[in-house]
């Protein structure tokens, strides 16, 4: 970063440090953990590919399509309640700026409860499409549709003890580098999270309904 | 970190643009080929709306090499998903005619 605008002289140039200055732990983790957070993304790219190729009308063999059995707004409450989890997490990391405990807690539960109405929404959808005979073994391309959105749902499930954790660790340890570092890692998966959401209401919800 | 400025304009205009993506597809308001163009418009901005405001990518130096691998990083989403999907569609163009062009 300081090679920036200064003109490099060959001959006088030091190639490499003889000692170790240390680095910025905060922005190395982060570095690392949203590397991390892109190879996830590439779990995505295979499933909206596998989703891409079973959703052709064949696929369904004769059977029920998302066009029958998704519900759009029903969907759009899901929506809300991520985007609003994602809100109240960024609200309490704002309240982590001006060092402020109690808000940071507040907005890492609001997002935790927001989350477990994601969760239970979805729970409630899949076991409805159960109850009318619509599962994964059913046909590739239901398959396909609820491995996609399972694959995310799991995610938020994940992400919900991540946050359980980090209250924890923020009510008896208070902000240290660690604790900090940890909320920008889980800010940066959670915020992934509602990006991926975007995609997968859209593109398998939505144009499952339309098609 | 960022303002609760930053937060809330992420949340509105990605909120707003997902409730006019599900108005247009609940009332079947263009034909299929053009809902998926408008709907497809409202992810691209509701994305990258959320993108800047809450993942705060951008092109601040202190976390530029977030930039730079999620800009590398978008290349191989889309061919992964692209390139699949097109094998596919050959695959099944030749190998099922009598469903060719069926969606």
């Amino acid at each position: 970063m300081s090679s920036h605008g200064n003109t490099v002289d060959p001959k006088k140039t030091v190639l490499w440090d003889a000692e170790y200055h240390g680095h910025d732990v905060i922005s190395t983790r982060s570095l690392g953990f949203f590397l991390y957070l892109l190879s996830d993304g590439m779990i995505f790219a295979t499933l909206f590919a596998a989703y891409g190729v079973l959703s052709y009308s064949h696929n369904y063999f004769g059977g029920p399509t998302p066009s029958q059995f998704v519900h759009p707004w029903y969907t759009f409450t899901q929506t809300v309640s991520l985007f609003l989890s994602v809100l109240a997490y960024g609200m309490g990391m704002a309240a982590m700026k001006n060092r402020n405990r109690g808000g940071l807690i507040s907005g890492l539960l609001g997002a935790l409860v927001l989350g477990v109405v994601f969760l239970c929404l979805d729970v409630h959808d899949m076991t409805d499409l159960a109850r009318q005979g619509i599962t994964i073994a059913t046909s590739g391309g239901t398959s396909a549709f609820i491995i996609l959105t399972q694959v995310h749902a799991a995610h938020i499930f994940f992400g919900l003890i991540w946050i359980l954790v980090m209250v924890a660790q923020v009510s008896s340890k208070g902000f240290t580098t660690d604790t900090v570092g940890r909320l920008l890692s889980l800010r940066m998966f959670w915020h992934l999270q509602a990006i991926i959401w975007v995609f997968v209401y859209v593109f398998v919800y939505l144009w499952g309904y339309i098609s | 970190m960022s303002s609760v400025r930053g937060y809330l304009s992420g949340f509105l205009i990605s909120g707003l643009l997902m409730l006019a993506a599900t108005y247009m597809a609940a009332t079947h308001a263009f034909p299929p080929f053009g809902l998926l163009m408008v709907i497809t418009v409202c992810a691209a901005i509701a994305t990258i709306a959320q993108t800047y405001f809450l993942l705060h990518i951008d092109t601040a130096e202190h976390n530029i090499w977030n930039t730079v691998s999620l800009v590398l990083f978008i290349p191989l989403f889309v061919l992964t998903i692209g390139l699949t999907w097109w094998m596919f569609s050959q695959l099944y163009l030749h190998t099922m005619p009598a469903m060719a062009g069926m969606h």
